[in-house]
């Protein structure tokens, strides 16, 4: 599904992915986690070219892509196999609940208005936002928000759904919402890659857990493997400092 | 000339003065139109930093903002005659200067001036939208140009509109300068009625009531306007 080959990205003089190979196959729910600056976004936001990587290939489905010549077709070819779910939500302000569903049936599918609306509620109804059809963003507390933010994502119908630290910016009490959403999706059956430090989620949840440090990836296992048995003296002292053994 | 201020004659000169009213209203909507498209063009050249064209509008803005109005208009009543004189002879165009109605001049003045405030007026807007706003349109494989016509640019022109709204009220207010070239709007109007019976006290009174009244009546329209295209937005109880 995914095939990540050689991935590069410094800023400036600081490497931030230090060549990264990463396959992920149908239906995997790999989690993302270790220490901050690891480039962990990095490597998700790499992978719908939100950050434009220096060298390496990305393979998602049928669509390839080579940091060396990547032009705009071959991005939005890239782009048209994943969504992403943001850490800020990053709605459209200016869009109503439906509306933030229904603007890429709309204008990228092509799909009529009516069709997009009754597929748009649909999906609100799937997150459980049937009585929000119409909430602005700005009106919406932070976990309806993201779940807007996971239908606007199914919306575009991805083989791969990104989320970046989904939870990390809500209140504890909006947590298990969202996290129940994300845990009924991947349930059936979505390719998911997520950057999370939730343990619910990285434990109970995930088939994969991947442990960056430093660019690399440093572990590579379920999350048994990962917890109880790490390769690394540095995935030790990341994992007792974080209390996630 | 026994009373002090006349009031009776005050009224009196209001239809005549307000007569010339539409002829500032026309200066000024049509100005102002010019100047948001202006403005609008200019700003999306900013924004996407455009090579040659962005430093080029930045020095107009800065030219524009960094001159008066006023001298502005005499540039331009002056400058652009010669400039065609000069093109007609060197290119041997054949353009007809007095042709030309002075308000052309008025209008073109004062929608350079308006639309270079307006350009930075728009340019900010779009600088204070989150890159979050843009990354969720790509995210969804929405175009550049789709981004910016459903999301950011909507986003924008709510967020500027009150500074644009600004923009167009002083517009509206500088169109009175343009009697110096010669255009009998409102301000030349009452001038010419102020001098028949030197009480200009009287006259300028009306003139700056009509102004008045002409700018509450768009601020009214502009806060209507706002509600409208703010509805998006939380507000926090008072
Ligand atoms: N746009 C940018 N410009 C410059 N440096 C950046 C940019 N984005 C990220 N970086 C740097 O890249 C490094 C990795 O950042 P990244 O956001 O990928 O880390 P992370 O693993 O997601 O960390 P966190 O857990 O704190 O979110 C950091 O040192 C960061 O400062
Ligand atoms: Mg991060």
């Amino acid at each position: 599904m995914i095939d990540v080959k050689g991935l590069k990205k410094s800023f400036g003089d600081n490497h931030v992915l230090r060549g990264v190979d990463l396959k992920v196959e149908k239906g995997e729910i790999v989690t993302m986690i270790g220490p901050s600056g690891a480039g962990k976004t990095t490597l998700l936001r790499s992978l719908n070219w939100l950050d434009a990587p220096d060298a390496g290939t990305i393979r998602i489905d049928d669509a390839e892509i080579d940091a060396a010549r990547a032009g705009k077709k071959a991005v939005k070819r890239l782009r048209s196999k994943t969504a992403m779910v943001f850490q800020h939500y990053n709605l459209f302000n200016n869009k109503t609940a439906l509306e933030n569903v229904t603007e890429s049936l709309i204008m990228v599918k092509k799909l009529s208005k009516e069709t997009a609306k009754a597929r748009g509620k649909e999906l609100l109804d799937r997150v459980g936002l049937s009585d929000k059809y119409n909430a602005y963003p700005s009106f919406l507390s932070g976990g309806q928000q993201q779940r807007v933010g996971i239908a606007r994502a199914l919306a575009v119908d991805p083989k791969v759904i990104l989320f970046d630290e989904p939870t990390s910016a809500l209140d504890p009490e909006w947590v298990n919402e969202v996290l129940t959403v994300m845990t009924e999706i991947a349930r059936e059956g979505m390719t998911m890659v997520v950057v999370s430090h939730e343990m619910r989620f990285v434990r109970d949840v995930s088939t994969r857990v991947l442990l960056l440090d430093d660019g690399q990836i440093l572990e590579d296992g379920t999350p048994e493997q990962v917890f109880k048995n790490p390769q690394h003296e540095r995935a030790q002292q990341f994992l007792k400092l974080a209390h996630l053994e | 000339m026994g009373k002090i201020f006349d009031i009776q004659f005050m009224i009196s000169t209001i239809p005549q003065i307000g007569s010339k009213l539409p002829v500032t209203l026309w200066i000024a909507f049509l100005s102002g139109f010019i100047a948001l498209i202006l403005g609008f063009i200019i700003a999306m050249i900013r924004y996407f930093n455009v090579r040659v064209l962005s430093p080029l509008c930045k020095l107009f803005v800065s030219f524009m903002r960094g001159t008066p109005a006023m001298v502005q208009l005499l540039v331009a009543y002056y400058g652009v005659p010669i400039l065609l004189r000069g093109m007609n002879e060197g290119l041997g165009t054949r353009f007809s200067v007095n042709g030309i109605p002075a308000a052309a001049f008025a209008v073109f003045a004062l929608s350079l001036n308006s639309g270079a405030f307006m350009s930075e007026t728009i340019r900010g807007a779009m600088m204070a939208i989150d890159a979050g706003q843009l990354e969720a349109c790509y995210s969804v494989n929405l175009s550049a140009g789709q981004a910016l016509r459903r999301i950011i640019l909507p986003q924008a022109f709510t967020n500027a509109l009150p500074a644009l709204g600004n923009s167009f009220i002083s517009l509206l207010k500088e169109t009175s300068l343009v009697f110096n070239i010669s255009v009998i709007e409102m301000m030349a109007q009452a001038k010419i009625t102020g001098s028949r019976s030197y009480r200009f006290f009287e006259v300028y009174i009306v003139v700056a009531l009509i102004y008045w009244a002409v700018c509450f009546l768009m601020e009214r329209v502009l806060a209507v306007v706002e509600e409208k295209v703010r509805r998006y937005e939380r507000r926090a109880v008072k």
